[in-house]
């Protein structure tokens, strides 16, 4: 895809190029920072250009390898150079032709933007050297597809052993779907407008004037079809990167060196979002598009000594992010339905319903602007004399910080509607709303690390190290509107509310207690505590939860050289984690490597290891976040009838997976054989095997993974060169989880013995057809807790009938093959690539236990469910083809074949081209029902074939 | 909200030892020493002589007599170029022998392969002492944590990656084309990785390996170039760099607790598929996050009858409402709604 200064960029071809060059090939420093390469998917080693090989080689030898048994294989014939009259060498060399492509677009453009017709420079590169004694004068520069989004240029400019000058340019295209069907103008701006649909939806009243929100929803839905329907189709979303950069490294002195660089990234485009409304999902949603506009400045400077003996390094970093659209309303087009805003400061969800045509806008805040900071000194001593050791320490404290200015929770004004009782009007489209006015969040991070190597044996040298690192988050927010005293957040734009107040079921109050009691505290946490209220629900969020971590290390070391080439190595390392605010503040890994080494082999090298990994951690909190959240704001409740559920964080044997007891075992070989002298053999393998040994939910039993690659790579001339590859790879994950049932104290649970659980107020259960009652629970306030805090056979909120498992699976294929053939008269190079990749995903489940009504709908439900979700699978192939016919020694023609084919099954998007609204269906086959209030403007990944032929002229000089 | 209460009392100890440790180290590279960097004759300067100690140097010439093919290829590179035209010091004025050591005895006895340095298999220099020439001059900077770090355990050479010798790559003297091919040559698997259906855009040209990594060692056990998964993925991923109002715990403290690094056949090199994902961690008393999700509940499915749509299934699933996963600024954010 062109962009618009594509033409202006190649009339001016090779002097536009020197022009734009903004940067030298990729970064030698491979310490810091990024934009380590320049290339794009033509050019993906920097340069492609087909050349042709040395036969000379280096030296007499042929078929060299490195130690490893790599061989080094046929280098590049050397270039031919001009010399000028002042001493100055170059030479260099542009490719530049037509290329023609035909085909879909679709996945085919992800990290590339392969031309469809015209003028194309697909690569350039020079180079020209002042190599007299005591010049050294240097300036290079190479660079492709200028005028496409996947550009790339560079410069170095400098004096070899002095300084050095990089400059580059790079684009990256990010194409997030091109099936996109956008119902908005404005896609990349901080406001969406909806191009035909009315905002807010359709509304529809019943005869006494208030709202009908199924009939709102149904004339809503119909709209939106048409509107889908006789849209402009499938658009992309995506991004662009441009970056542009320059650095120095210049050295001081024989024992100092700076190095410095500054970069600069803008990201502009669209990515898929998403937007709800209402409480808890339940009020509708919509695909919307996230418009980006980025811009990231990074500046390093950094000093680097060594005297042969110390060596250090000190570094100061600044990373500034600065997004350009601080917030994106969009014009909402579905008819919200609507939870706790009310139209009456008495009434109910049921008799003061809330007119959801009045969300007629939604409102993010994204990304904020942050900054970094980092200051690292790292140190190095060599200590010949003491059992040739070397120290190692290094020193390293961040800041991340950002004190965006906070937005209100909603732009609408609320008139007409209450929360709990309390008008909201205007009392919620203000940052006078809010507790604080701007984030002021930080996040602090300190690294510490030293490490100390010594060889005390000539075969043996030992290790230590001890590592610390922490992060200290200063941000603290309470969610609590000093303007009514309301502890709590209006979400969704106003849509929606997720408030607490006290708890209104009878018993657990002192008579009288007022809805508003909170709200006379203004917002002081610790005076509402104090009134020792039983709050109305336990999971309604306070303040932020500040999370933090510290994470120690300690590792002791070492290799034993068994006799010339052959070594084993070993590890022991113990991995130390505080966490602040999770399910548990301690864990510990304890650890154990060994390897081993043979490379002195005549017929290749062999490395091995084997390592075992235990961790474990101090008792699991399943709800460490109490202090939080409103469970901490008065005593449990106890009267009947009180819905005790959100009071219950997660299932007590319940294990989050990073947090979890976990066994760990990982198993590496790596076999690099001389098959022939002039053919590598390479085999590979990894194995992980992952046990989660007290994890019943969750996460659990063991994942693993395993990978297997057979490579070879045969080099017999300078005429013929072949590759081939192929890895198989396949994982494993198990989780299990249990759909939540219920848990109110006083009412009675009935365990039948299909697995349902049936609830009620009296000790009989009623009749279920084809069960029977094998047990009934009841929940009192003495014993919830045990009742319901975990899963079991006779848990009303955890029974094991509404137990769920799933095995998910992944299976790989990646296949390669390609070689290159001098015929004398032309040279040729094919490469073919295949991949495919296979994920299923069964479960286990007991339908019975999760149908209170069985009816053929529900058996229709079921049967659709099945064991499993379909296979999401793709496979992807490539082919290139490059052919050059040398003309004379400066010229040559290339010619380039392409052909990509893709294809891809997910079941996220099965059905959403043709069912972009869909729904509940109860109905009849293809007439959804309209009571689902949903909308999916994404219509995947489209499968893809793609042909692209091109002819170039290289020239060189 | 401080740090320091939860520090325990021997990480806090170890902190401060560490300081000093430190500190004493900057204090000591700041004072000249007897060894620092000089124009000495190679003779006194250079400790490459591993393994013929009495051997001389006989000069670049000398050498060329026999390598010249070598010679023109290597004049092509950074070393030979800078040795030539700009050299720092009396060792690299021995341009060939800089690298190889001193070639008198070598030029005598040709095939005695204990007389000069070598970096191939087949002459067989062990490679801690091949690698030892190397670090004589590249020691420090960006190889400061090369001891112990796994490629040095693991008795890699450096001319298992880089050829100074030849011009494979555009730079750093690689032994293959670039960055990327010289890591697949002893990791397979990354490659695979990165060709699967999301996966960072290294076959596109627009990403190495050492964008994330320092093969030449690092403080992390991955190498990664920063101090941190996290902090390494801000770099090209500062917006989510925050810190936010309300953060997502696993979030913040590790990216690969929901991303594969390389590549993933599921969306956004995601290590499974959404919901199930999130309902690794998530399974609460109320609300849909423990919730049963399956094939009925596709966009496919609501065609039929008996389908029931589920936005935590369709799409972008979880994500299609919790939007701001990675952290949220607004304050109703703390379900990552807005």
């Amino acid at each position: 895809m062109k962009s618009p200064w594509r033409k202006k960029t190649l009339t001016l071809c090779v002097s536009a190029a020197l022009a734009q060059m903004t940067a030298g090939a990729a970064r030698a420093d491979s310490a810091v920072g990024v934009d380590t390469m320049l290339g794009n998917a033509l050019n993906p080693y920097s340069l492609r250009t087909i050349p042709a090989r040395d036969p000379e080689v280096l030296d007499a030898v042929q078929h060299q390898r490195t130690p490893s048994t790599k061989l080094i294989g046929w280098p590049v014939v050397v270039p031919t150079t001009t010399t000028t009259d002042s001493g100055w060498t170059y030479f260099g060399a542009l490719e530049l032709g037509g290329m023609w492509a035909s085909g879909e677009r679709a996945w085919y453009n992800l990290y590339k933007d392969l031309p469809t017709a015209g003028l194309y420079l697909n690569n350039f590169y020079f180079k020209a050297r002042d190599m007299q004694p005591g010049k050294g004068y240097f300036v290079e520069g190479l660079g492709g597809a200028l005028g496409y989004r996947d550009q790339y240029s560079g410069i170095n400019v400098g004096r070899y052993n002095d300084w050095k000058v990089k400059l580059f340019y790079n684009e990256i295209p990010h194409t997030f779907t091109t099936n996109y069907r956008s119902l908005w103008d404005g896609v990349g701006s901080d406001y969406l407008t909806l191009k035909t649909l009315t905002p807010g939806g359709t509304l529809v009243q019943n005869p006494n004037g208030t709202p009908n929100q199924a009939a709102s929803t149904d004339a809503t839905r119909t709209n939106l079809l048409n509107a889908i329907n006789a849209g402009e189709g499938g658009r992309d979303l995506e991004l662009v990167r441009r970056k542009g950069g320059i650095s120095l490294d210049k050295y001081l002195s024989n024992t100092w060196r700076f190095y410095g660089n500054y970069t600069q990234e803008k990201r502009e485009g669209a990515r898929p979002f998403g937007a709800v409304f209402g409480g808890g999902g339940g009020g509708g949603n919509i695909e919307i598009p996230e418009s980006i506009d980025y811009d990231t400045h990074n500046i390093l400077g950094a000093l680097r000594y060594d005297d042969g003996l110390n060596n250090l390094n000190l570094q100061a970093q600044v990373s500034l992010f600065r997004n350009n659209i601080d917030t994106m309303t969009f014009e909402n087009p579905i008819y919200a339905l609507t939870n706790t805003v009310l139209t009456s400061p008495t009434g109910t969800a049921a008799t003061a319903v809330t007119p959801g045509s009045m969300f007629t806008t939604g409102r993010y805040d994204l990304y904020p602007d942050n900054d970094y900071y980092n200051l690292r000194a790292e140190y190095g001593r060599s200590l010949p004399e003491w059992f040739r050791s070397r120290l190692t320490a290094t020193i390293s404290l961040s800041k991340m910080k950002q004190d965006d200015d906070l937005i209100a929770p909603t732009t609408n004004d609320m008139s007409g509607m209450f929360i709990n009782g309390v008008s909201a009007y205007n009392n919620w489209n203000t940052t006078s709303a809010l507790s604080k006015q701007s984030a002021d969040a930080e996040i602090d991070t300190q690294l510490f690390d030293i490490g100390l190597t010594s060889r005390p044996l000539d075969k043996l040298d030992v290790n230590g190290k001890i590592r610390y690192y922490a992060t200290d988050n200063k941000t603290d927010y309470q969610a609590c509107n000093p303007l009514t005293g309301q502890w709590g957040r209006l979400i969704n734009d106003g849509s929606g509310g997720a408030f607490v107040i006290p708890n209104a079921t009878a018993g657990n109050n002192p008579l009288g207690t007022l809805p508003t009691a909170y709200d006379t505290t203004g917002c002081n946490l610790d005076a509402a505590r104090a009134l020792g209220l039983v709050p109305s629900a336990g999971n309604t969020n306070l303040t932020n939860i500040p999370y933090q971590y510290s994470k120690t290390n300690y590792e002791l070391g070492g290799i034993y050289r068994l006799a010339r080439g052959q070594s084993i190595n070993g590890r022991i390392e113990r991995e130390e984690y505080h966490r602040d605010y999770r399910e548990r503040d301690e864990t510990w890994e304890n650890m154990v490597k060994v390897g081993y080494v043979n490379q002195a082999m005549d017929i290749g090298t062999l490395r091995a290891s084997v390592e075992y990994g235990r961790r474990r951690g101090d008792s699991y909190d399943t709800d460490p976040y109490k202090q939080f959240y409103s469970i901490s704001l008065g005593p449990e409740p106890t009267a009947n009838l009180t819905n005790i559920a959100s009071w219950i964080h997660n299932i007590g044997s319940f294990r989050k997976f990073d947090l979890a007891d976990r066994d760990r075992l990982a198993l590496d070989v790596r076999l690099d054989l001389i098959t022939l002298h002039d053919l590598d053999l390479g085999i590979s393998g990894q194995y992980r095997d992952m046990d989660y040994p007290d994890s019943d939910f969750g996460r659990n039993d063991h994942q693993k993974l395993g990978s297997a690659t057979l490579d070879l790579n045969w080099q017999p001339s300078p005429k013929l060169g072949l590759y081939g590859y192929y890895t198989y790879q396949q994982s494993t994950m198990n989780q299990a989880g249990i759909q939540p049932n219920g848990c109110i104290i006083g009412n009675y649970y009935y365990f039948y013995s299909d697995g349902f659980v049936g609830t009620g107020t009296v000790p009989a259960a009623p009749a279920r057809a084809g069960a029977t009652v094998v047990n009934t629970v009841v929940v009192a306030s003495n014993n919830w807790e045990s009742q319901c805090g975990d899963n079991s056979a006779t848990s009303p909120l955890w029974p094991d009938g509404r137990i769920w498992k799933t095995d998910t699976r992944d299976t790989n294929h990646a296949f390669g093959l390609g070689g290159r053939y001098d015929f004398g008269f032309a040279r040729l190079e094919l490469d073919y690539t295949y991949v495919k990749g296979i994920s299923s995903i069964d479960y286990d489940y007991n339908s019975a236990a999760l149908t209170a009504v069985p009816t053929a709908i529900t058996a229709a439900t079921w049967q659709l469910a099945g064991n499993g979700m379909p296979d999401m699978d793709y496979n992807q192939q490539a082919l290139n083809f490059n052919l050059v016919v040398p003309l004379s020694k400066s010229v040559a023609l290339r010619a380039i074949y392409r052909y990509e084919q893709g294809q891809m099954d997910d079941w996220h998007y099965a059905g959403v081209t043709d069912n972009p609204v869909p729904s509940v269906n109860t109905v009849t086959a293809g007439v959804p029902a309209a009571v689902a209030n949903a909308v999916y403007l994404d219509g995947g990944t489209q499968d893809y074939h793609n042909n692209m032929i091109g002819l170039m002229v290289q020239v060189s000089f | 909200m401080s740090i320091h209460p939860s520090f325990s009392q021997v990480t806090m100890r170890l902190s401060i030892l560490a300081s000093i440790l430190v500190i004493a180290g900057l204090v000591v590279a700041c004072v000249p020493t007897d060894t620092v960097k000089n124009h000495a004759s190679a003779g006194v300067e250079t400790q490459i002589d591993l393994t013929n100690q009495d051997s001389t140097y006989i000069g670049e010439k000398a050498c060329l007599e026999c390598h010249k093919n070598a010679g023109d290829h290597a004049s092509m590179g950074v070393h030979v170029s800078a040795f030539r035209s700009n050299p720092q010091n009396a060792r690299q004025r021995e341009v060939c022998e800089s690298c190889h050591g001193p070639g008198s005895k070598h030029a005598q006895e040709t095939t005695n392969r204990s007389l000069i340095i070598g970096y191939t298999k087949g002459w067989g220099t062990p490679v801690p002492k091949q690698n030892a020439v190397c670090l004589t001059c590249h020691q420090g900077g960006q190889r400061i944590n090369w001891a112990r770090s796994p490629h040095d355990v693991n008795e890699v050479a450096c001319s298992d990656c880089h050829n100074p010798m030849m011009q494979n790559s555009a730079t750093g003297n690689l032994l293959r084309v670039s960055i990327n091919e010289t890591c697949y040559t002893c990791h397979p698997q990354q490659r695979a990785e990165f060709l699967k259906r999301s996966h960072m855009p290294l076959p596109e040209g627009k990403m190495s390996c050492n964008d994330c990594h320092n093969p030449h060692g690092s403080p992390t056990r991955p190498l990664l170039k920063t101090d941190t998964v996290n902090e390494t993925c801000y770099e090209c991923h500062a917006e989510k760099r925050g810190p936010f109002l309300w953060e997502h715990a696993p979030v913040r403290e590790n990216c690969v607790n929901c991303h594969q690094a390389h590549g993933s056949n599921h969306d956004k090199l995601l290590v499974a598929p959404r919901p199930m994902l999130c309902q690794q961690c998530h399974d609460a008393g109320v609300g849909h996050p423990g919730n049963f999700y399956n094939n009925s509940q596709t966009a496919e499915s609501a065609l039929q009858v008996g389908g029931v749509q589920s936005q935590r299934v369709i799409g972008r699933a979880c994500q299609n409402c919790h939007t701001q996963i990675h952290g949220s600024n607004h304050p109703s954010g703390a379900r990552f709604q807005r």
